[in-house]
């Protein structure tokens, strides 16, 4: 009897829980059919638009929204790309290999991604400036800055994860150590590098303070800094807003539903003593 | 064989002839324009046999973020835009910086005078004794108020600009009804505040007068509670909705009583100048230093910023005409109703700029928080008198 | 051999850290030296040495010339002034070039001392001259006076000195109070929104543990609002605080629990609020899964045994769970006090920092200061102050609370 109880409460709860995390998602789905008049006033109550309407979804995409999303996956996808190779290489070094200053390396790892990221912006501005790099998708290069920690942590774990007595019968083989390195570990390691990348394809995706301030161009603008620019002076057309939210939100979710395993366990490497 | 030998010629000498033409193009930084105004300027101007042609560089609608944005390209010394449009408060900033180029001779040259334009927006782009700007539109601030609420004889008093600011505290208190504040403005911490005790203070001239008068409007029982958060958003939804009888704002919040949002009708609204003189907003245009077609970008500022650019601009896009001629242009005050209100002229004749300074984003942010600590009551004349003057001494 | 290959593997990471985290810090380290500011042209560049620029001078010579012999000398009816007006001008272009034509280049270049004293002297006589023939001049257009003076005037700031200002802008920094009301704001955040994000993603993390159908879903709405780009994220709570057409704003007016819609973003103490809530919305449920992950490690047995202990279920929670789960719990403080502290995109989309400076953060205002006010040496005081708070949390974390970051350090 009492656990029914319990039962009924920790539902209230879940559902409560539910409803908060979702509810702005399903709000700004909904505004995003309003058409402007319905957005103002009485109307901003309404759970049901009156007359639904498609114009903010085409005058958004009469916008800079399409090119936006297009920067958006050139950029996350390069990062994603170079980021987990350069990451997986590193991390295999620390993992698995015994070399001076190994420390050092990590601990500056470390400080990498715990400082805040304001301070190398300025200076990297000033650079990109003189190398002429501002305004370009070179801006992936300092994505580095906010990526390579996190995936290098996520990779350290899952390559101690696998058993060295692989790469020993490997060696008496007479396998080199880089040829056990791509033809065993590498293929063992792949689950650990997926979950990293995705990782990494969520930050890159999420990025915001590089581009808005490396690339202040319009032409390449990624979504996040895009849809931001969608305020005007006086006024903002909440309906445009609502509807690009909606379209820069949709490709995040699709990622989330099918790779949560990874992404939870991304999440939780490195912090968690198993 | 001959024959095309002969059309391979005439064919050669046709893109010879062609790319020989080819224009020199000229790139103008700007926000997008909602009316076609800005897009027949530019087909005008292309028309004109020059050998330029001037493209739009569409700006982002944030103007912060467009500050940004041209600030980083122009301090990389770049010839990415040949010409720049800007908010009254940048162009010091810019001079300061030295990244535009002086336009006195030019105006000059055209046989304009400095009085040709509107005051407060010459005013803001001056810097150490020359001009760095030309206007592309002004934008100011002036008093709404309700021609049905508001009797006659203080209709005239306020249309005719002949009131002081106790006068209009007087009258707000009078009209105010428990159900309709006297008056609204901007008095949030932030730019709209400036432009408001701009006014109040007559242009910085009388500063402790200035801040004793916006005390005590925003102090009064008739103003709303919340006044210190009023941003101009705010006050266009407190006067749309009838639930003010005067609004200071600026001249967009005309079209919006005419729109289905608003609960009152034009009928209904009355224009006057401010006591001391309305801030100048809006836009400016100027040169970039830098630009590989200086000759082509002076020619475009002066058809731009002069009579025919700011005609079509008033004509197409219902646009203040920055060249003062044009507010007696017979169809210009057709086209743009509000022109042909006096009081709303003599509003524009009596603009007054902001303080200019090449580091206004942190003079404006100082005398912000100096005056709406000393609105809110949580520091005292004496105090902020002194942080006000610091901060424009600095 | 392994050292070997060791080295090579991590050379490419380290390139990049190299390039793009410690060579900025270094260079951030380095501005902060220098009053380096971007609006004005005679600092926007490291100076250790003298340099003229040349550009502004000949603009302003121009200038000078052009409205005395353009628009003064037409209204002058004085002979012997206007003689004086003409040989002025005549001497002070002639001057000029002498001093530019020994200089090889036509911006700013650098100067010797000699050449120094030479500009000086020539603006002084300029100034000098100047005064005597307007100061003199009571018909003299007031504008026009004016506009001479200050071209006059901006003739000094031709000459550019070395900017190297050793630690004033620490000085500054330390006297600035804006630099100690946005500390203090951001400690607020950081203290208030991490607070209730442990409580509520504890409580969750519990809830979840227990197996419940749905779990999967639960667990995969939860990853969402991490998920999606914060500028995103913030944007929508904007739409919901506004206070024309948010719900937040208006149904908390309509059952009055404040005054009026337009308060939640346009007073101080309530957009803090309104910040730290959409935070909290945003990664309690990070906290919840961080957290759960550490639940799920606690083998089952040990409630078992203290079950059999006669222990309650409280007791088992306090006596069991906590212990046991206080590395996790620790490890996400540690991660969300950092993010939190260095909170940006969040802030910068949904109040500006506004209304009044009362939502602004150190990492807000040292963006204004380097961007809005393109002051480099001063926000690079500003960051590096942030850093070493920063450094100073993470310490705390990590040395006294003996928080493992890594199973390897």
């Amino acid at each position: 009897m009492k656990k029914h109880y319990i039962n009924k409460y920790l539902l209230i709860i879940i559902v409560l829980y539910l409803c908060i995390i979702l509810f702005p998602f399903i709000w700004v789905f909904i505004t995003s059919f309003k058409p402007e008049k319905e957005i103002w006033g009485d109307g901003a109550l309404k759970l049901i638009p009156n007359n639904p309407t498609f114009t903010h979804y085409q005058e958004i995409f009469k916008q800079n929204i399409l090119n936006s999303l297009k920067n958006s996956l050139i950029v996350t996808f390069v990062t994603t790309i170079y980021v987990s190779f350069v990451a997986s290489l590193a991390a295999y070094a620390i993992a698995r290999l015994k070399f001076f200053g190994k420390n050092i390396l990590l601990s500056l790892v470390l400080a990498t991604s715990m400082f805040p990221q304001m301070i190398i912006v300025g200076p990297i501005y000033n650079a990109f400036e003189k190398l002429g790099l501002l305004n370009s998708y070179a801006v992936v290069l300092p994505y580095s800055s906010i990526t390579l920690p996190v995936a290098i942590f996520i990779l350290v774990t899952h390559f101690a994860k696998i058993p060295t007595s692989l790469e020993e019968s490997a060696s008496i083989d007479g396998a080199s150590r880089l040829t056990t390195f791509f033809k065993i570990i590498l293929p063992l390691a792949l689950p650990g590098i997926f979950t990293a990348a995705i990782i990494v394809f969520i930050s890159a995706w999420n990025e915001f303070l590089l581009t808005i301030t490396l690339n202040p161009d319009y032409a390449y603008h990624t979504a996040p800094v895009a849809i931001n620019y969608l305020k005007g002076q006086f006024q903002v057309y909440w309906g445009q807003v609502a509807a690009a939210t909606v379209v820069v939100t949709i490709p995040t979710l699709i990622i989330v539903l099918l790779f949560q395993k990874q992404i939870i366990s991304g999440l939780t490497s490195g912090s968690v003593k198993e | 064989m001959k024959k095309v030998f002969g059309l391979i010629i005439v064919l050669f000498s046709v893109i010879a002839l062609v790319s020989c033409k080819k224009e020199k193009v000229i790139k103008f930084a700007v926000q997008a324009d909602s009316t076609p105004a800005l897009e027949a300027i530019v087909a005008e101007f292309n028309k004109g046999d020059h050998g330029y042609k001037v493209e739009i560089v569409k700006m982002p609608n944030d103007s912060n973020q467009m500050r940004d944005n041209i600030i980083t390209s122009l301090s990389s010394g770049s010839d990415d835009y040949d010409l720049v449009s800007m908010d009254v408060v940048w162009a010091g900033q810019f001079a300061a910086a030295g990244y535009l180029e002086p336009l006195d001779e030019l105006i000059d040259d055209a046989d304009w005078k400095i009085s040709d334009f509107n005051n407060g927006s010459m005013a803001s782009g001056k810097y150490s004794g020359k001009h760095f700007s030309l206007p592309y539109f002004p934008d100011l601030g002036f008093l709404y108020y309700r021609k049905d609420l508001v009797d006659a004889t203080d209709s005239a008093k306020l249309a005719s600009g002949n009131y002081t600011w106790n006068d209009l505290l007087t009258m707000a208190e009078k009209y105010a009804t428990s159900s309709i504040n006297g008056i609204v403005f901007q008095a949030i911490q932030n730019e709209g505040l400036i432009c408001n005790f701009n006014e109040f203070s007559d242009n910085f001239a009388d500063i402790e007068n200035g801040l004793k008068l916006m005390k005590a409007f925003t102090d009064a029982t008739f103003t709303p509670n919340d006044i210190l958060t009023y941003d101009e958003a705010a006050t266009h939804t407190a006067f749309l909705q009838g639930k003010a009888v005067f609004a200071r704002n600026w001249p967009y919040m005309n079209g919006m009583v005419s729109s289905d949002e608003s609960e009152i009708t034009p009928e209904q609204v009355g224009y006057a100048p401010l006591p001391l003189g309305g801030t100048v907003g809006g836009w400016l245009v100027g040169i970039n230093k830098n630009t590989d077609v200086m000759e082509g970008a002076k020619e475009f500022i002066q058809f731009f910023t002069g009579p025919k650019g700011q005609k079509i601009n008033a004509l197409k896009g219902s646009y203040i005409p920055g060249y003062n001629e044009l507010l007696e242009d017979e169809e210009v005050l057709e086209a743009n109703a509000i022109l042909n209100s006096d009081a709303f002229q003599k509003a524009l004749q009596t603009t007054i700029a902001r303080p200019v300074s090449p580091n206004y984003a942190e003079l404006s942010y100082d005398l912000q928080l100096a005056i709406h600590k000393y609105l809110a009551g949580d520091a005292t004349l004496q105090a902020t008198l002194t942080a006000i003057e610091e901060a424009l001494d600095e | 051999m392994d050292k070997r290959l060791g080295y090579y593997l991590v050379i490419p990471a380290l390139l990049f850290i190299v390039a793009f985290s410690l060579l900025p810090v270094i260079q951030s380290l380095r501005l902060s030296f220098f009053d380096f500011q971007i609006n004005d042209e005679s600092k926007s560049n490291i100076y250790f040495s003298d340099h003229y620029n040349i550009r502004l001078s000949k603009q302003d010579v121009y200038y000078i010339d052009y409205r005395l012999t353009k628009q003064y000398l037409p209204a002058v009816k004085d002979e012997a002034v206007k003689s004086e007006v003409i040989s002025f001008v005549a001497a002070m272009n002639k001057e000029h070039k002498v001093i530019t034509s020994n200089l090889k280049s036509t911006d700013i270049v650098k100067i010797d001392e000699d050449t120094k004293a030479k500009i000086k002297q020539f603006n002084q006589t300029i100034k000098n001259n100047i005064n005597n023939i307007i100061e003199n001049d009571q018909d003299i257009n007031d504008t026009l006076k004016e506009d001479i003076l200050a071209l006059a005037n901006e003739l000094d700031s031709t000459i550019i000195t070395s900017n190297y200002v050793g630690l004033d802008n620490f000085v500054k920094a330390f006297k600035d109070e804006r630099v100690w009301i946005t500390t203090g704001i951001t400690l607020i955040f950081t203290f208030v929104s991490v607070f209730f994000e442990l409580i509520l993603g504890l409580v969750l993390a519990l809830v979840m543990n227990l197996s419940l159908k749905g779990k999967g879903f639960v667990r995969t709405a939860s990853l969402i609002p991490w998920a999606i780009p914060t500028a995103v994220a913030a944007l929508m709570w904007a739409y919901m605080y506004n206070a024309d057409s948010g719900i937040v704003a208006n149904l908390l007016a309509k059952i009055n629990i404040i005054d009026n819609p337009s308060v939640i973003l346009g007073s101080g103490s309530k957009a803090l609020i309104a910040v730290i809530t959409a935070d909290i919305w945003k990664t309690t449920p990070y906290m919840a899964l961080m957290l759960l992950a550490g639940l799920q490690t606690i083998q089952p047995s040990l409630y078992e045994a203290s079950a059999i202990d006669g222990a309650s279920k409280v007791q088992q929670f306090f006596k069991v769970t906590l212990p046991l789960l206080k590395p996790s719990i620790l490890v996400a403080l540690l991660f969300r006090t950092l993010d939190a502290f260095r909170v940006f995109d969040l802030i910068y989309v949904l109040t500006g920092g506004g209304p009044g400076g009362s939502t602004e953060t150190i990492s807000i205002y040292s963006y204004q200061v380097l961007k809005a006010q393109g002051r480099l040496g001063y926000g690079s005081v500003i960051v590096i102050f942030m850093a070493l708070l920063v450094g100073l949390i993470s310490f705390v974390y990590i040395k006294i609370l003996g928080v493992k970051v890594a199973k390897e350090m």
